[in-house]
């Protein structure tokens, strides 16, 4: 398996619970080689969809292959996949390493493995402590060392950063990021932005079990914008309105406040050679990064669904 | 299937329910089963035959096979953790051929039941010969046949496990199962035992099969006197040892098959 680069597809997935549809007629794509974020107000149904790709909830019609096969056809899943889908799911009376050699066992990986496991979560001192003290982050680490057992080709985690202190947080982000430059697949879904923001590369946003948007951040949020203070914003506006150096599509320019703009469709170099050239005062030219707060908010809200 | 039988038992030897386990088999076989005999049942209220006939002895030997309650209650309890404590959508993640999951557990649990039956066997046939020599009584059956009975308590106690087991995975939720085990056997078969009719049922229910592994008649015997019905004649001990392997088949493909499609969530 080792070097299988494994895309997840999601194919007109349906599920209904009576008379609810959790999820309608959902399809995407998730690549490996990169980190995906599944997002979508509480309730849209990002966990029934990621337990559908798991098999623990057969769908109503439609199918999720892993790697192009369902996950029950999967020859060794767990060494295919790894996936962390409750916060707490443990015996109380295991230890940590108990619960780690069970599911060693169940896998058919050596004790070795759980004992590497220990140590990469830092786990080590806590492996034969019973799982009923730990803590929420104990608990996150512990439930991520079992989904890596299998040293798996595609992590799927369900909100994993609910309970994750700052630095459980950044050790994450390290870490995922490295997995999926091995050419691994990671799918994490999560409805708190702020954690995942430096996180992702690419995103699937659905909302009420339905798809609203699916691909690279950067292409879904748009080019970045240059936000200039100038005193003599007016000039310049003028100026980089009339660019005859873009080709073809003017400058979008937005007054933020009478000093400042907010500049789209042009980089912040072409912006201060402009200024120079026209003699318009720069006092300061910022990036700015659109954040995948506001594209989610412009995405998941109704007007933004056409 | 082997990694999945080595999973289970390493899931149930880690908890410390394992060693309760034992305990109480040896605390029943050894503690009330010897108290029992020690006692003397003719000394119980109403008084019953004394150890030295077979009547008395069959009737402490049925007895204890009432404790079956035991291991019944530990099967379910070790099935429905799983669903308790939320590990059964980590299981079913590592093995997702839950029928696989579900006989690997069953054949662990047997493993099990068979060292609780042994060691509530072992324990009480050490009590049992311990007390007839200390009070000097001869026993009312050969000794050969006191183990032969006492071996079929031991087989019934892994059914019994087995059953539990069973119902726990139809059931998934930890208490509701433990009353359904628990409240069967002590409540609604001796409620049935009372409309007249389905007494006559009795025979070929668990617990009359149960006594039937020991020619147990003290419950049948009951019945037919308080209703004056005809006597109920209990099954030979051989067909009940078969009925009671059904009763865990039966159980056992049940929650092979039923649970297999439900979502987990």
């Amino acid at each position: 398996m080792t070097g299988d680069h494994l895309a997840i597809e999601v194919s007109c997935l349906t599920k209904r619970y009576g008379d609810v549809t959790a999820v309608h007629d959902l399809s995407f794509t998730v690549q490996p080689g990169v980190v995906t974020g599944f997002l979508g107000p509480n309730g849209a149904g990002k966990t029934t969809t990621m337990r559908m790709m798991t098999g623990l909830v057969s769908p109503t019609s439609g199918t999720a292959t892993i790697g192009g096969l369902p996950y029950g056809q999967l020859a060794r899943p767990s060494r295919t996949v790894g996936a962390v889908f409750d916060a707490n799911a443990f015996h109380p009376g295991h230890t940590a390493r108990d619960h780690l050699r069970v599911y060693a066992a169940m896998g058919g990986y050596p004790d070795s493995r759980v004992t590497t496991l220990l140590d990469l979560l830092g786990l080590a001192e806590a492996a034969h402590r019973r799982t009923r003290g730990f803590s929420t982050g104990m608990r996150q680490r512990l439930n991520l060392a079992t989904a890596l057992l299998g040293d798996p080709r595609v992590l799927l985690l369900d909100e994993p950063g609910n309970g994750l202190d700052p630095e459980g947080v950044s050790w994450l982000r390290g870490f995922l990021r490295q997995f999926a430059d091995e050419g691994r697949t990671v799918l994490i879904s999560s409805h708190a932005l702020g954690e995942i923001q430096q996180l992702v590369d690419d995103v699937v946003v659905i909302r009420r079990g339905e798809l609203v948007a699916a691909g690279p951040c950067s292409r879904l949020a748009g080019p970045p914008a240059v936000l200039v203070t100038s005193p003599d914003a007016d000039a310049l506006a003028a100026v980089l309105t009339a660019d005859p150096a873009n080709g073809g599509t003017a400058p979008h320019v937005e007054a933020v406040r009478p000093d400042r703009l907010r500049v789209r469709g042009l980089d912040a170099p072409s912006i201060a050679d402009l200024a120079a050239a026209h003699h318009c005062r720069v006092h300061e030219l910022a990036v700015e990064t659109p954040s995948l707060e506001e594209l989610f908010l412009h995405l998941t809200t109704d007007k933004a669904v056409s | 299937m082997n990694h999945l039988i080595r999973a289970e038992f390493r899931r149930l030897l880690a908890t410390r329910m394992w060693g309760g386990l034992l305990l109480a088999a040896a605390v029943l076989g050894g503690g009330m089963f010897g108290a029992m005999a020690l006692a003397g049942p003719e000394n119980f209220d109403p008084p019953m035959p004394g150890l030295d006939t077979e009547a008395g002895l069959r009737a402490i030997l049925g007895i204890l096979g009432y404790t079956a309650f035991v291991p019944a209650a530990a099967g379910a309890l070790a099935v429905t953790s799983e669903y308790r404590h939320r590990t059964a959508a980590v299981t079913f993640l590592f093995a997702p051929r839950r029928g696989r999951v579900l006989a690997a557990k069953l054949a662990t649990y047997a493993v099990v039941g068979l060292a609780y039956g042994l060691v509530l066997a072992g324990t009480a046939a050490v009590a049992l010969f311990a007390v007839a020599a200390a009070r000097d009584v001869p026993l009312g059956l050969p000794a050969s046949t006191v183990l032969a009975l006492l071996g079929r308590i031991a087989v019934a106690m892994v059914v019994y496990l087995l059953l539990g087991a069973g119902m726990g995975a139809l059931i998934h939720h930890q208490v509701a199962a433990l009353c359904v085990v628990i409240g069967y056997l002590y409540v609604g078969e001796p409620v049935l035992m009372m409309i007249p009719g389905v007494n006559t049922l009795y025979p070929i229910l668990p617990g009359g099969a149960t006594a039937a592994l020991t020619d147990f008649t003290y419950v049948a015997d009951a019945i037919s006197t308080e209703l004056g019905s005809g006597t109920v004649n209990l099954l030979p001990p051989a067909a009940g040892a078969l009925l009671l392997t059904a009763y865990a088949v039966a159980a056992s493909a049940i929650a092979l098959l039923l649970p297999l499609r439900r979502d987990v969530t």
